[in-house]
């Protein structure tokens, strides 16, 4: 009986508490689609009368340059990363290398070191290779930012590949670059995905290096543009709200078309293996 | 295996000279801090501590340094115990895990400009979300200013982060507590412990790594957190909401004092590297085949 309590108490709490972490949602989605009139009135929780696709146009336009950049930059750099992570993570999971475990603590500290660490020197960098403000320079940033982190999520999931897999091939002729082609990203494809998943989303969602690296719209990520918009746009709730929308749609469809892979990344990719 | 380890070897190259270059820029950061720098040009003179002299006898960096501290606290505290007790709600319930557990993570996949466009709006108090419902209910708002009062600003913009990453917090405890022995819990229940008592003396002791992980994760953030400075407040009103990130961007960038940036920067390294270097050396064990 106390524990049937319990159980409906803490049922309770959790929904309510789903509930309130839902408002924003539902007011930035319900407020994108209402006129100015409607913002003004503040009823909030009313849904809108007729939906206003029009503000979704106006948004769409002001971001529409920053979209194709934040495509191009980030699914290059997600590619770059994912590869360059998962060859390193396989050869460090497969080849018991002496000097595997420092170069992995290696790895593991750069992950989580704040951007801000690296940031003057970066500007350097692209100054002196002349890719200030190119798709290039970003790539070859977010590159180097990110292959770690996918080094680390797809040797998580590597190392739980039987050895005997590799050994079997190995007997058989198999060369270490066919069964990393062959046999290891099909057998962990799990692994590939969680990286890419992550690298990508953290990519598509940065912002300090977007303003950083880039002057004027040319190749300026989403991100910077989103908050332009609201410096523009002040008191436009509705075009501001509909801009937010545009620029989470990429995101949401990956959470909620590839959650787990989005859950099982966040696992490996801190430290819980 | 032992004869394609040459093979091996050169897959490790990218990833070995992209984490040469990021140590490499470190060390360059350093370079920057102790000489000095006219913008993007070199002078190459020594200047020993000149810049951290001058950054830390600045009230604006001290002003910078509490604030980062508040988000330590009142960021992590939160989000940790509320994670913790959610997961085992969650857990104990049973059905409808699933659905609930995705609407707290779904915040962890928008980017903090998302959340903070969405919250400047909430909490805007002539025509923001959060004023507008309470004057619903009959609640003057005159006094209730939140991100644009200095005294209240930083706690709004934490609660903006608390709801970002509480599903993070939740994700992490509920993967632990569902390691824990089911036998070890009902035997605590059948001993005749309260829920409070099952939860605190016996759940909580067994699931030391995940709060290590979100301890660490979310110190780690404080002192990442500039996005939500910059489309929230620009740090104001006054520096009220200034973090040491975004002071090392507005020197950097706006005043152009590269020599007082890269020092900003050299403290939020060693900040952090307090903080990342005992996790990473945690987290290597479950790396290493014996």
């Amino acid at each position: 009986m106390k524990e049937r309590n319990f159980v409906l108490i803490s049922g309770l709490v959790v929904v309510l508490l789903a509930v309130v972490w839902m408002i924003p949602i539902y007011a930035l989605v319900t407020t994108s689609l209402k006129t100015q009139q409607e913002v003004a009135l503040q009823k909030y929780l009313v849904p809108p009368e007729r939906p206003q696709f029009s503000n979704f146009i106006k948004a769409f336009q002001a971001l529409k340059i920053g979209l194709r950049n934040s495509v191009v930059i980030t699914l290059t750099a997600t590619f770059v990363s994912v590869v360059v992570g998962s060859l390193a993570g396989y050869a460090l999971t497969s080849f018991q290398f002496r000097f595997a475990t420092l170069l992995f603590f290696f790895i593991v500290v750069v992950t989580f070191l704040p951007y801000h660490v690296v940031l003057i020197p970066i500007t350097h960098i692209l100054k002196f290779l002349n890719l200030l403000n190119t798709y290039a320079g970003l790539v070859l940033i977010y590159t180097i930012l990110n292959a770690p982190m996918a080094t680390l999520i797809t040797g998580t999931f590597f190392m739980k590949v039987p050895p005997e897999l590799e050994e079997a091939a190995m007997l058989d002729g198999c060369k270490p670059f066919l069964f990393y082609l062959r046999v290891l990203l099909p057998v962990s494809l799990p692994g590939i995905v969680s990286a890419t998943i992550l690298v990508f989303v953290q990519i598509y969602n940065e912002f300090l290096l977007g303003i950083a690296l880039t002057r004027g719209p040319d190749v300026k990520p989403v991100m910077p543009f989103l908050a332009e918009l609201k410096g523009t746009q002040i008191a436009q709730w509705h075009i501001q709200m509909a801009g937010a929308v545009i620029t989470s749609i990429i995101p949401v469809i990956v959470f909620v078309f590839l959650g787990k892979f989005f859950i099982s990344g966040l696992m490996a990719g801190y430290g819980k293996g | 295996m032992r004869y394609y380890r040459t093979q091996g070897l050169l897959f490790l190259i990218p990833i070995v000279i992209i984490i040469g270059i990021f140590y490499g820029m470190i060390v360059w950061d350093f370079v920057v801090a102790f000489t000095g720098w006219q913008g993007l040009q070199a002078t190459w003179k020594f200047v020993g501590g000149y810049h951290f002299i001058r950054l830390f006898s600045s009230t604006r960096f001290w002003v910078n340094i509490g604030n980062n501290l508040r988000w330590l606290v009142f960021f992590i505290v939160p989000t940790v115990l509320v994670g913790f007790i959610l997961a085992y709600f969650l857990h104990n319930l049973g059905r409808g895990e699933k659905i609930l557990w995705q609407i707290f993570l779904f915040p962890m996949a928008l980017s903090f400009i998302i959340t903070g466009v969405l919250w400047a709006w909430m909490y805007d108090p002539s025509s923001g979300l959060i004023n507008s419902l309470l004057r619903a209910i009959g609640v003057n708002t005159s006094q209730l200013g939140w991100i644009a009062l200095p005294s209240s600003a930083i706690y709004c913009m934490i609660i903006a982060g608390f709801w970002q990453y509480l599903g993070f917090a939740l994700v992490i405890y509920l993967g632990a507590i569902k390691g824990i022995p089911y036998e070890m819990v009902e035997a605590a229940k059948v001993d005749g412990a309260s829920h409070f008592t099952v939860l605190f003396r016996v759940i909580f002791p067994n699931v030391g790594h995940a709060t290590l992980i979100c301890t660490t994760m979310l110190a780690i953030t404080t002192v990442k957190v500039f996005d939500l400075v910059w489309v929230m407040t620009r740090g104001g009103p006054g520096v009220s909401t200034e973090v040491l990130p975004y002071l090392m961007y507005r020197l950097t960038f706006d005043s152009r004092d590269i020599g007082m940036g890269a020092a900003t920067s050299i403290v939020i390294l060693a900040l952090s590297a307090i903080m990342v270097i005992p996790y990473s050396l945690w987290a290597l064990k479950k790396w290493v085949r014996v």
